[in-house]
């Protein structure tokens, strides 16, 4: 199906490829946490910190 | 809209948002008991609520039955409803 793909290959180097862990379901917050989270998981819970945000030059909002 | 109706409204929300999240989860392990024992819990617990909410204060959706007259359409819309301070 791809035989006919082409990449440019100028530079020598491999093609990126990602590798993601399978998430086990452990402990989950309640709902009322969950929806002002954004998310079920504790393991997902990731906010931004301001340092972050200054880093990223507020780009984000 | 009164306090009563916006928790239960609040509740319906934050119920919804765990099914979400489970469905999402269970789409890529769907053997997973725990998760599905959780997803059928709230998603039962998601229904009942909306069930309470439609019998008190008239449909949520416009998928569902109606007294005359047609109740889908009376106020507050969602978007009218103030969370700011909830």
């Amino acid at each position: 199906m791809n035989s006919n793909y082409q990449t440019s290959n100028n530079c020598n180097k491999q093609l990126a490829r990602c590798y993601v862990p399978i998430q086990v379901m452990n402990r989950v917050y309640s709902s009322r946490e969950a929806l002002r989270r954004g998310t079920l998981f504790p393991e997902l819970y990731r906010p931004y910190t301001p340092a972050e945000k200054e880093r990223r030059g507020n780009y984000y909002g | 809209m009164d306090r009563d109706q916006m928790d239960l409204l609040v509740e319906i929300m934050e119920e919804h948002f765990v099914v979400l999240e489970t469905a999402l989860y269970l789409d890529n392990q769907p053997d997973d008991q725990n998760a599905l024992r959780l997803h059928n819990e709230s998603s039962r617990r998601y229904h009942q609520l909306l069930e309470m909410y439609e019998t008190r204060y008239g449909p949520l959706r416009n998928t569902s039955m109606s007294d005359y007259p047609w109740g889908y359409v009376d106020d507050p819309w969602p978007w009218d409803v103030d969370f700011t301070n909830y």
